[in-house]
């Protein structure tokens, strides 16, 4: 790994203190060389994110999203943080789960280290995705999900506070990517991949 | 690539390329041609010959275009056929696709099983794509090309045609004339690339061929309709108007 000046930052998020000491001891078992934080409840993880910009990784314990509104609670971590640095820790992957890493309590200590290790140690989605072709950025499913809702390319450009031209490119950029061209294939896509809800298809 | 003529043995152009079978069917032709030409075949038939040449060899040869030919037949054995091809596409195609689905959808576990609804869906969107297209065409664009036909052959024009010579012309519908393939290709690439690999491959399978085949016969269709009737359309709307004097 290349030298970097800056401290890694590191999040824990549990509300239980075994999950997070378990957590911190596999962290120095593998080496990671990061400032830790812990915080054990999910209004501080809110607090957390919005105010502190220098979090590099959330370790991300599922029994700190509020029961009921787990999804909703991932959705605003993606929103405000983005997936890619974010590993799970649950029961299981819901199906709706958008996390690429995840780490599921019936893992065994081998399978725990193997996957925290990817998580540290594989390059970020947002630096690969220049070279694969077929995944969508952030701001591209962004984009796809407000298009698979119907909305015009001047809304869109308003919801998300761009131009016009680039909400053009990346439409383009998503078509070129996934092969679908009419909107009503888009939505199928973006229902498939749960991007969107099929109430909202509506 | 050599193109067939009339004295072209039946028998041999469709063992040259079988995907000419449903094109013979919709001009009504049966198999059993025995040693016949494609001449003697379209008498027995009182199919134009010219007319089905033309349109076996752009269906052979994307490249061939039938440039030379468009005096050589009337209008109304084009939009004959043209509905024939609607017809084919609504009776034959269009269930064999969705039995093909509805399949899939029973055959597939559950968590694929309401991806395939979502295909189903999107099919069913497109078919009803396709049957309000094909209507347009049938009760305002044909129609419209058979009166400009009876305009020249009959000495007799109404103001009101003149009139939608005038003010709505073949090149109105032309411009509009949106592509009935898009969609169908988005669907296979659905299928392709993002939908979970399925335990019923031979269905699927035969799923994507009859996609391949409805894509690549919708192509020569419309292919026939811009390069081809609408052309045509536009001599007749320009004789008509010599004609009568406007």
């Amino acid at each position: 790994m290349e030298f970097e000046e800056r401290k890694l930052h590191t999040v824990i998020a549990s509300e239980q203190y075994l999950v997070r000491l378990g957590v911190k001891t596999l962290l120095n078992v593998i080496g990671i060389e990061s400032e830790l934080h812990e915080v054990d409840t999910f209004d501080e993880l809110e607090y957390f994110m919005q105010n502190d910009e220098n979090m590099d990784y959330l370790i991300l314990s599922e029994d700190i999203l509020q029961k009921q509104r787990k999804i909703d609670c991932l959705e605003y971590v993606k929103n405000s943080f983005g997936l890619s640095s974010t590993i799970l820790i649950g029961k299981q992957q819901f199906p709706t789960c958008v996390c690429d890493h995840f780490i599921s309590y019936s893992c065994s200590r081998k399978e725990v280290v193997d996957k925290l290790q990817q998580f540290f140690y594989a390059p970020k989605a947002n630096e690969q995705q220049e070279e694969d072709s077929l995944t969508l950025s952030d701001r591209e499913r962004d984009v796809l999900k407000a298009v698979a809702l119907g909305f015009s390319n001047k809304e869109i450009a308003d919801q998300l506070f761009i131009s016009i031209n680039t909400v053009i490119t990346h439409r383009k950029n998503i078509t070129s990517k996934l092969g679908i061209k009419t909107i009503s294939g888009l939505t199928v896509y973006a229902l498939m991949h749960h991007i969107i809800k099929a109430e909202e298809a509506m | 690539m050599v193109s067939f003529t009339k004295n072209s043995k039946m028998a041999e152009i469709i063992l040259k390329n079988y995907q000419l079978l449903p094109i013979i069917s919709r001009f009504g032709i049966k198999l059993g041609f025995g040693n016949k030409t494609v001449e003697e075949v379209c008498a027995n038939k009182n199919v134009n010959a010219a007319f089905f040449l033309e349109i076996l060899n752009s269906y052979h040869n994307s490249n061939y275009f039938p440039d030379n030919h468009l005096g050589d037949f009337n209008v109304d054995v084009m939009v004959d056929y043209l509905t024939n091809t609607h017809t084919y596409y609504l009776k034959s195609k269009v269930p064999h696709i969705e039995l093909f689905i509805d399949k899939m959808e029973r055959e597939a576990q559950e968590e694929n099983s309401r991806n395939i609804n979502l295909l189903k869906h999107f099919f069913s969107e497109y078919k009803f794509d396709i049957e309000n297209h094909f209507k347009e065409e049938e009760k305002h664009i044909f129609p419209y090309v058979i009166d400009l036909e009876k305009a020249l052959s009959s000495n007799n024009c109404t103001k009101e045609l003149i009139e939608k010579i005038k003010h709505e012309p073949i090149e109105v519908y032309e411009r509009n004339h949106d592509s009935l393939e898009i969609k169908l290709a988005d669907l296979k690439n659905l299928i392709i690339r993002f939908l979970p690999p399925l335990n019923c491959e031979d269905d699927c399978e035969h799923l994507l061929t009859e996609l391949f085949q409805l894509e690549y016969d919708i192509e020569e269709h419309t292919r026939m309709e811009e390069k081809v009737l609408i052309p045509k359309v536009k001599m007749l709307e320009q004789k008509v108007l010599e004609y009568y004097g406007v």
